[in-house]
């Protein structure tokens, strides 16, 4: 395990109108392992996702990520930082091909670069590969909206990873996806896991929770409540509390 | 499209090279129509009506370039086409320049100052932007007809002509239809360009989700303000040469919302996605908008016959034209792909079987 310093926040804060969706959360990520995020419906954990990656814009509160203050970046220097994510509803370019999906996401870097074919030979090799590696690269020329949702999940996680994002913070990846998908997904992110990159997940699923993480932060009216490995997690009576009522 | 490797993809097929067979011929076909225009053309009015259609196709590529590539609608392009015109006729009146140069440097000034109406105008989206970008269109109109000693005011701008006195009314006219063309071109290959490169992979994305396109690292504003940038300078080329052609400018006529509408109208006429749509749909409402008003006199028929038609493209061609065409002729396209496509998918489930199998014995 790496001693790199991953994803932190500190006091960081959201309201919309009265409610405050992140309530002064100060959270810290563990570099090169695979974390997860829960807790009931409407604890914040989607709007943390947003304030975290530029999305949306905290009202207070600070980000940083490896040591660097990323506090009220835009979208796309956060991508460029290394974070990648997907969206709770899968969200892909629907009138794209997948293939042209795979090509929007490329750590773009200069003038040329940017004025270089957007079917150069490089782009599309690695593209190729990775649809490979999810399994759908024999739909490269479909356009994304006629491929099934659980497809476009995997189109999406694959054009993440296009951008080749060291953190990858996943929302919700096993929400309206079957079974057997959900068991893809999960051996995917444990490969990649193993290749050095660090899985941020909020996910409601406890069974791919508990038996897929490292580490688990749970998350209650806009802050963590309790965090720690699995095992501990589920026997902690606060997150029992937060979840059942009780 | 280098893809036999893959299974169920299908490298190009014997229909794909006879469609783009079809395409080039059909493509060479209206290139030498459009160069033999002006001789086949019966008499001078026809062939400014001819310089016209050139004149929207121009309009219309240079409004695609923001509306096809990013989605955003301007109904207020009018802004730029006019400042084109007004700063090409103001430089070759009071500045003294050869009227070709002033084309090239109006333009130039007009996509400056459209840097920070993009600024300003790109943070908002969808119907906001379209109620901005028409915002600016009326501000100019106000200015140009108040500010009647630099722009003539609401009695109107005479231009200077580009050409000698000794070259005849149908001459100007097949000159100007020529350069209409050649700005058209040159705006298509640029547009062709964009469309090729990583910068216009953006652009589509931001069209398709400017979010989603932003957390994959492409900086949207950026993007969004450099074609913005692009456009206003080809729409202002356009409307400079305009102005060289017709010799004369009325505020009211040049930051019209009209003029900004035809834009539109087009342009999703013929298709925002396609290369050519812009350029079929100039083709097709400059044709109607003239017929129109030579059917129907100085009344305001033609606007209602025109938001007809539009109201049923909408209707019946939501994407325009070409696109309509093109899925038209893919209907004849070999039934294989599809059957091709479900077996593929087919596959796919059937190789999640034993990994779900194993996760299953963890």
């Amino acid at each position: 395990m790496s001693t790199l310093r991953s994803l932190e926040t500190e006091g960081l804060t959201k309201s919309f109108g009265g409610v405050r969706a992140v309530d002064g959360a100060s959270v810290a990520f563990k570099d090169g392992r695979i974390n997860a995020l829960i807790g009931p419906n409407g604890s914040g954990k989607t709007t943390f996702f947003n304030c975290v990656t530029g999305m949306i814009r905290a009202d207070g509160g600070r980000v940083s990520y490896r040591g660097k203050d990323v506090t009220g970046a835009a979208p796309h220097r956060i991508a460029a930082a290394g974070i990648g994510r997907s969206f709770q509803l899968c969200r892909i370019f629907p009138r794209m091909t997948v293939l042209d999906n795979m090509l929007v996401g490329v750590r773009a870097q200069g003038l040329v670069h940017r004025l270089r074919g957007g079917h150069n030979a490089d782009d599309i090799a690695r593209a190729r590969e990775l649809l490979g590696r999810v399994g759908i690269d024999h739909l490269e020329r479909s356009e994304a909206r006629d491929i099934s949702y659980g497809q476009q999940k995997l189109l999406e996680l694959a054009g993440v990873l296009m951008t080749d994002p060291e953190t990858i913070m996943l929302d919700e990846p096993a929400g309206g996806v079957n079974p057997a998908l959900i068991g893809r997904l999960g051996t995917l992110v444990r490969e990649l896991n193993a290749e050095g990159r660090t899985f941020i997940i909020v996910e409601h699923n406890m069974e791919m929770v508990m038996s897929l993480s490292h580490h688990v932060v749970v998350f209650d009216r806009g802050a963590p409540i309790a965090e720690g490995e699995p095992a501990e997690i589920q026997n902690d009576p606060r997150v029992l509390e937060a979840y059942l009522g009780v | 499209m280098p893809s036999a490797s893959s299974p169920g993809v299908s490298g190009r097929t014997g229909f794909d090279r006879a469609l783009f067979g079809g395409k080039a011929l059909l493509l060479v076909a209206a290139g030498a129509l459009v160069l033999a225009f002006p001789s086949m053309a019966p008499d001078a009015f026809i062939l400014s009506v001819g310089v016209v259609i050139a004149s929207y196709a121009a309009l219309a590529v240079g409004w695609n370039f923001v509306g096809g590539f990013t989605g955003y609608i301007s109904l207020g392009h009018a802004a730029y086409s006019g400042l084109g015109g007004y700063a090409t006729a103001l430089l070759i009146i009071d500045g003294g320049l050869n009227p070709w140069v002033a084309l090239g440097v109006g333009a130039v000034g007009v996509a400056v100052v459209a840097v920070p109406i993009g600024v300003a105008s790109l943070r908002v989206r969808g119907a906001s932007f379209v109620i901005v970008s028409i915002a600016m269109v009326l501000i100019l109109l106000l200015v140009s007809q108040s500010w009647a000693e630099v722009t003539g005011g609401s009695s109107g701008l005479r231009v200077p002509r580009p050409f000698d006195e000794d070259v005849l009314r149908p001459e100007q006219h097949e000159r100007f239809f020529y350069l209409h063309v050649a700005l058209v071109v040159v705006a298509l290959l640029v547009w062709w360009a964009i469309d090729r490169s990583r910068f216009g992979m953006g652009l589509k994305a931001i069209r398709e989700d400017e979010d989603k396109a932003q957390s994959l690292g492409v900086p949207t504003f950026k993007y969004k303000l450099v074609v913005f940038v692009i456009s206003a300078f080809f729409t202002a080329l356009a409307g400079g040469m305009y102005a060289l052609w017709f010799g004369y400018l009325d505020p009211i006529f040049q930051f019209s919302i009209l003029i900004g509408s035809y834009m539109v109208l087009m342009s999703l006429l013929g298709g925002i996605r396609s290369l050519f749509g812009p350029v079929v749909g100039a083709v097709i409402v400059g044709y109607a908008l003239e017929f129109f008003k030579n059917q129907y006199g100085d009344t305001q028929f033609h606007l209602v016959a025109l938001g007809l038609l539009l109201g049923i493209v909408v209707l019946f061609m939501p994407d325009g034209v070409l696109p309509a065409l093109g899925s038209l002729v893919n209907r004849f396209r070999p039934k294989a792909a599809s059957i091709r496509e479900e077996s593929a998918a087919e596959l796919l489930e059937r190789s999640e079987q034993p990994r779900q199998a194993e996760e299953v014995s963890r």
